[in-house]
């Protein structure tokens, strides 16, 4: 165990955090409003990452710019997808709702195999991405800090939205009763419909983000949905303004494990399938 | 009516013999190692329309049925059951996984059928502790493997090292069945040839459900401070990899990859020049054969092949034809006899099946390997010497 990586770990934990929270929001969003565990979170986010590289490779569009042509096409098909199915099971049990949102996911990722093929893409000539400044012996990525500031930008946009606007008091309304929200005259479909067009614009300027680190693949989606997941159920479902915190404690506890246990990245996925397991438990036993 | 029962006795016995061959094949098509999968499926096309131009098998036009195993071991499980009941093959080709294989080893012994595999590169050879594909199935005569095993992978690039004058080497390892028992025959083959192994450490592939967040293992590659990082990953590794070592200001004076491919556009990247990596075919490779495929491939897909597992999926296809038609039958002893013996050719030149360490049929071993380094956005073949395209640039 060497002590002396143990500042690199915190601030890449943290800065680490930044994207997954931005992920989770969006699903939290979902969850807490719809009421629908969206399986296909993901794969928006997927479809983000491939937009960012097509218009690269198409028109030479930096990919933190194509963040402005990604979001409302993100926000277009999210609520496309709201209208077209999600509306129609919101009354059915869960498991055809996730079973809905599952199959929405696998055609997303073969139609990006049709259109894209398999073969991981780079966005080549991104200048940034490999710059790091160097304080104190410690590096700081411009790509993790800019994904950081962004995330933590439009985290807390989204939390203003919800507590200080018409659109979020009507929100925070339906999310805690549909019918009564109905009764006094919110129009709750079109509630649903934006609250579903911006989780899917989280998630894809998610994917944009990733797209310059990565090499996007039609899989890409899938380890950030089970982190979403992970940080969704560490923050309580629903609850987005938990969201953020429970994103630290993700990435940080990753970050730890990778750089202090020999092996420790491979161990990445255990360590939030014991948060997801340890959350669970202690709720479970606080409650009895 | 006995000479028309004879006529039509015949014209069925004829019909009987008529029936094209059929030779199923599992590649991951879809999933994420779909880039791989659809690159043999390319390669697969072009010997398939070059065979039957050339007259087919065995007289009549070869066919090829293609299910896509998800490199999943239980999809690859389910999908050559498939090809064995419903579709009645005899000829099994494809592969990729190390994983998907070693599920696919208990189906392979049931049904029997001819299995020639080009991927499946986990061996156990020089690992005591972990039985691979090799130990498994290398001695069944039914068994021909034509990629290399993961120890001739490491093998190629060991004279390479000795060349460089490195003094210590850190290795970084995807922590699945590829990655593991390669790194192990590294760690052994460098550690025999004298050079320190600073560091080793495994880490989730991108492929398999990893974030590509690769600080925390590089920030140790950092503290270890070897000559050179030597990392056995998927494509989608090599991204975050390249650019993240940079950003950390880690600097070993090489770094090499071990991936199966690499990703479409990487080469623009400016974190890539210098970069080394591992590569059974480049389409500018100047012997004769690679040249044809290069164009023949073009002028079918329209771009140069970018995955060396095409040129392998090819070569593949028309070993399978050859032997067949060299054999004038599709019974399996026959075949067999005509795979073990002949020769064949490929964008790599000419090849045949000899016994590895533990396979009785080995394709391709270390010779087949080519190092490379990404310079100006080129890859340059480096190593060996009789085959560079360019010098090594000396980057550090």
């Amino acid at each position: 165990m060497d002590l002396t990586l143990l500042p690199q770990a915190l601030v890449s934990g943290v800065l680490a955090s930044g994207l997954y929270a931005l992920v989770a929001v969006g699903l939290a969003l979902a969850i807490g409003v719809i009421g629908i565990v969206n399986f296909a979170h993901g794969e928006f986010f997927m479809v983000g990452a491939f937009l960012a590289y097509q218009l690269f490779v198409s028109f030479g569009f930096d990919p933190l710019l194509s963040i402005l042509f990604v979001a409302p096409v993100l926000f277009v098909i999210g609520a496309a997808i709201y209208t077209s199915t999600i509306r129609f099971v919101l009354k059915a049990p869960e498991l055809n709702q996730m079973l809905l949102t599952f199959g929405i996911g696998i055609i997303l990722q073969n139609l990006a195999l049709m259109i894209w093929g398999g073969d991981p893409r780079s966005i080549g000539g991104v200048p940034y991405r490999a710059m790091g400044v160097q304080v104190g012996g410690v590096s700081v990525g411009l790509v993790p800090l800019g994904s950081f500031v962004i995330s933590v930008l439009l985290v807390g946009g989204l939390y203003l939205v919800l507590a200080r606007t018409p659109l979020g008091r009507a929100m925070r309304a339906v999310a805690q009763n549909r019918v009564g929200a109905g009764l006094v005259g919110l129009e709750v479909n079109r509630v649903y419909l934006v609250a579903f067009g911006l989780s899917a614009l989280l998630a894809g300027i998610g994917g944009v983000m990733i797209a310059v680190i990565q090499s996007p693949t039609p899989t890409v989606g899938l380890a950030y949905t089970l982190k979403a997941f992970a940080i969704v159920v560490l923050a309580g479902l629903g609850n987005v303004r938990g969201i953020v915190s429970a994103a630290i404690v993700v990435a940080l506890a990753e970050s730890l494990v990778a750089t202090l246990v020999p092996n420790g990245d491979a161990l990445r996925n255990a360590v939030f399938f014991a948060l997801i397991l340890g959350t669970l438990v202690y709720r479970s036993w606080r409650k009895a | 009516m006995k000479k028309l029962f004879a006529v039509l006795f015949a014209a069925a016995v004829g019909l009987a013999f008529a029936q094209p061959v059929t030779i199923g094949i599992l590649s991951p098509l879809t999933g994420g190692a779909a880039g791989t999968g659809q690159a043999q499926r390319a390669g697969f096309e072009l010997a398939l329309k070059e065979i039957n131009e050339a007259g087919g098998v065995l007289g009549q036009p070869l066919r090829i049925v293609i299910e896509d195993d998800r490199a999943d071991p239980a999809t690859a499980v389910a999908a050559f059951e498939k090809l064995m009941t419903e579709d009645g093959v005899e000829f099994i080709a494809g592969g990729f996984s190390s994983g998907a294989t070693l599920a696919l080893v208990e189906s392979f012994r049931t049904f029997q059928p001819i299995v020639s595999w080009i991927g499946g590169a986990s061996s156990g050879i020089g690992n005591d502790d972990f039985e691979g594909i090799e130990e498994l199935l290398g001695e069944e005569e039914w068994f021909f493997h034509i990629h290399p095993w993961d120890y001739q992978n490491v093998e190629a690039t060991f004279g390479f090292i000795r060349d460089l004058g490195v003094q210590s080497v850190a290795v970084l390892h995807e922590d699945g069945a590829f990655g593991t028992p390669g790194a192990a025959g590294l760690e052994a083959g460098v550690e025999a040839m004298g050079i320190d192994v600073a560091l080793r450490e495994a880490f989730t592939s991108t492929l398999t459900g990893g974030t590509g967040d690769f600080r925390a293992t590089l920030s140790k590659v950092g503290a270890a401070n070897p000559d050179m990082l030597y990392w056995i990953g998927y494509d989608s590794d090599a991204q975050p990899l390249s650019s993240q070592l940079k950003e950390l200001g880690v600097a070993p004076k090489y770094v090499f990859g071990a991936p199966p491919g690499w990703p479409t556009g990487i080469e623009q990247a400016p974190e890539m020049e210098c970069v080394m990596g591992l590569i059974g075919y480049l389409p500018n490779l100047p012997n004769p054969e690679a040249v044809a495929f290069a164009e023949a491939y073009r002028a079918m897909h329209g771009t140069y092949p970018d995955n060396y597992m095409a040129a392998l999926a090819y070569t593949q296809l028309w070993s399978y034809a050859d032997a067949i038609n060299a054999a004038g039958t599709t019974d399996q002893a026959a075949v067999i006899e005509k795979l073990k013996t002949m020769t064949f050719r490929s964008p790599m030149g000419e090849w045949s099946f000899k016994p590895s360490t533990i396979a009785k049929h080995q394709g391709f071993g270390a010779d087949m390997w080519l190092v490379f380094q990404f310079q100006n956005g080129v890859r340059e073949i480096v190593w060996p010497a009789d085959r560079a395209t360019a010098p090594l640039a000396a980057c550090r």
